[in-house]
């Protein structure tokens, strides 16, 4: 009853479209970190305004679906004269989502350093900028690494919304097989397969990489 | 202004001239006044919550004071005063006056991410700007100093509560500090291995630091102390050498701190202790 | 540039919009709290195929993105001679997404409670079902507040997926007026607004409850 054959001709397809989901998660994840911990860094400075604007950004960003977020830069941006790509739409807005649930656990690690380890330092003399480098930001990058994970296996959930707006990653390109062959069964069948391994596998990736750090 | 500022200032490690402060509606401090000369140890007891966390953390600005004037070494802590305003000195002008006091927490506060030898030459490093070879050179004999050269590769997590503690004075002692502050540092210890730590402060002792502790060691504070201070509801109550504020307490709050003292140690007596 | 008065007139119809996916949302959540409860007990079983089903149900729900679920459940069972409707679709979807993560949520929460409040329970004569209602769940529930607080914000913005198969929830009603007022960036404006009212109402009802159930200190 299900017949893997009559879709093996699009196998190229399927493995094109997975590496743009792959790629495009990586991207995103690569930005969203670098973005993510700057804005996290930023929080700390003592400058109201700014935290309020930082904090509005966080809250607004996972607020709001990812989905609602791609149509306001792909369909929204004309209005403003900016007419990104499905591409360039895809990894800006995944980017500016992955970077607002970065920066509020890299919060929460920065939290997470106690007082008193700030007062030794300041004891001996460091200066604010070299307690966050050599104190809270080692500390916090450790604490950070089993959410931050979490967060790799939901971007790559959340990547599959791309298709509407017609990024041609794996999502997209199983139902466009789907649409050309008539073939339904096997196509999604193969496409939650796909995507339930490589999250099954970053999980179990992570996981080695917890324990490890345990370890340490 | 600074003439006057370093007047009479000259023999003391801190001066405190009618300190106060208060948290919100709660005042912690009422006006302290003490003097702590150099090479002195002075060992501050009392009950919870009689402020003398808050006066030790006071004494490097780790808390703001609101009233009075601490002097470090003849020098006004925490604030300059200009026409007659005080005003708040930033961090890096607050390190530089306190920068020969070093401190001990009763939380040890290592950083967990460095090893105990990288705990040690930290500051000596990032601060100081000293080679690798010149601070572990530093960092191996503060380390012999507590007794724990042969741990200088061991991570805190992998320390004991005392062994942790030695390796924070080691790391203050690496700084080479001409008063160290103890805030209660045996306090968070299984009681078996306050005896280690008791030992380092004494070695030191011996050797001629200025030291304030605050501690519940009435035993440590009757042997090490030149004196001792005895703090009740946000002042100093009573102050003197050990042997007679043990043995002939003058105010009656401190003959009924030490009697608590007595009854739950019943093992110890004051005069046991005062030897 | 921005012109909203396209868009207000369309208010009343997102409203509506926003209502659907409030109720579809708290029926998922409330079916998949359910679901959630029941394979949080099989995980924690001693018999070794319901503890291997429930992990594979977690693992499933956790690793497949909402979109994928729904496209299957949609669009897959046509062909065995099953009719689906986009509802029927969209609640199931829903409700073993969140799920998967109760069940995860209740299980963490299992653990925070110490062994020995049931031993203390067995000794005065507690059966193993009245020491799960009377010991177990309250502890379970006040800790899994937070978890179970973000659980229901993700579920609402998750729903928002459910345009995709034509569920007309807030999403969906707003790419309708879309099309019909060629003003997408001030519709998915106020749509957005919408969003991060309800998501804010959620997370604020949850750091409510969290502050009535914690016990305060004497």
């Amino acid at each position: 009853m299900i017949d893997f054959t009559a879709i093996a001709e699009y196998a190229p397809a399927i493995g094109r479209g997975l590496l743009v989901t792959i790629e495009i998660c990586a991207v995103s994840l690569v930005l969203g970190l670098l973005l993510g911990l700057g804005v996290a860094l930023l929080a700390r400075l003592p400058w109201l305004p700014l935290r309020w604007l930082i904090r509005s950004y966080i809250e607004l960003w996972r607020g709001t679906p990812l989905l609602l977020q791609l149509f306001i830069l792909y369909y929204g941006g004309p209005t403003f004269g900016f007419l990104p790509t499905s591409y360039q739409a895809g990894v800006l807005g995944m980017s500016l989502y992955t970077a607002a649930y970065l920066a509020e656990i890299f919060r929460a690690g920065f939290e997470a350093v106690p007082p008193g380890q700030v007062e030794a330092a300041r004891m001996l003399g460091f200066t604010k900028l070299k307690i966050v480098r050599h104190i809270e930001l080692p500390q916090m990058l450790r604490l950070v690494v089993p959410p931050t994970t979490n967060q790799m296996i939901s971007i790559i959930k959340e990547s599959a919304v791309l298709s509407v707006i017609t990024v041609p990653e794996l999502t997209l390109t199983t139902t466009r097989i789907v649409s050309e062959t008539f073939v339904v069964v096997e196509p999604y069948l193969l496409l939650g397969l796909a995507y339930w391994s490589v999250t099954a596998m970053v999980a179990f990736g992570s996981r080695q990489i917890e324990r490890r750090l345990v370890r340490a | 202004m600074s003439v006057l500022r370093d007047i009479g200032a000259r023999d003391a490690a801190i001066q405190l001239r009618g300190v106060g402060k208060t948290f919100g509606s709660n005042t912690v401090l009422k006006g302290v006044d003490l003097d702590i000369e150099r090479s002195e140890r002075v060992c501050v007891i009392g009950p919870s919550g009689s402020g003398k966390s808050t006066l030790l953390r006071c004494m490097v600005f780790l808390e703001t004071y609101d009233e009075g004037e601490i002097y470090v070494e003849g020098r006004l802590l925490g604030y300059s005063i200009s026409d007659g305003t005080r005003k708040k000195d930033s961090e890096v002008q607050t390190a530089n006056v306190r920068r020969n006091v070093g401190m001990v927490f009763q939380q040890f506060n290592l950083w967990p991410h460095m090893t105990a030898l990288g705990n040690v030459i930290a500051a000596l490093r990032i601060v100081k700007g000293m080679t690798r070879a010149e601070a572990e050179k530093i960092g191996r004999e503060a380390l012999e100093t507590v007794g724990l050269a042969h741990k200088a590769d061991a991570y805190p997590d992998r320390l004991s509560g005392g062994q942790q503690q030695r390796v924070a004075i080691a790391r203050a002692l690496a700084m080479n500090p001409s008063i160290l502050l103890f805030d209660e540092p045996t306090s968070a210890l299984d009681p078996e291995l306050v005896g280690e730590v008791l030992e380092v402060m004494r070695q030191l002792a011996s050797q001629g630091m200025t030291m304030v502790v605050v501690t519940h060691e009435m035993g440590f504070a009757a042997e090490v102390a030149d004196r001792v201070i005895f703090m009740d509801g946000g002042s100093i109550v009573e102050a003197g050498p050990p042997q007679r504020l043990f043995s002939k307490p003058e105010s009656p709050r401190l003959a009924q701190f030490l009697d608590t003292w007595k009854s739950r140690n019943a093992s110890g007596s004051v005069s046991e202790i005062t030897g | 540039m921005l012109d909203f008065t396209a868009v207000i007139a369309q208010l009343p119809r997102m409203a509506a919009g926003a209502q659907t996916t409030i109720w579809i949302s708290a029926a998922a959540l409330l079916c998949g709290a359910a679901l959630g409860l029941v394979m949080c007990a099989a995980r924690l079983s001693r018999n070794i195929f319901l503890r291997a089903l429930a992990a594979v149900f977690v693992s499933m729900f956790r690793g497949l993105p909402l979109l994928v679920v729904l496209l299957i459940l949609f669009y897959v069972p046509p062909n065995f001679g099953v009719e689906t409707t986009p509802l029927t679709a969209a609640l199931l979807g829903l409700t073993l997404n969140t799920a998967g993560y109760q069940t995860e949520i209740y299980r963490a929460g299992f653990l925070t409670v110490p062994p020995g409040h049931a031993e203390a329970a067995r000794m005065l004569g507690f059966s193993r079902l009245q020491i799960a209602r009377h010991i177990f769940l309250p502890q379970i529930f006040r800790v899994t507040i937070p978890a179970l607080t973000n659980e229901a914000v993700d579920v609402v913005k998750s729903s928002g997926l459910l345009s995709i198969i034509a569920v007309t929830e807030l999403l969906r009603i707003s790419q309708q007026i879309v099309s019909s007022t060629y003003r997408p960036l001030e519709t998915y404006l106020v749509c957005g607004l919408f969003y991060f009212l309800m998501s804010t109402a959620v997370s604020s009802f949850g750091r409510f409850l969290e502050r009535r159930l914690t016990p305060k200190p004497a």
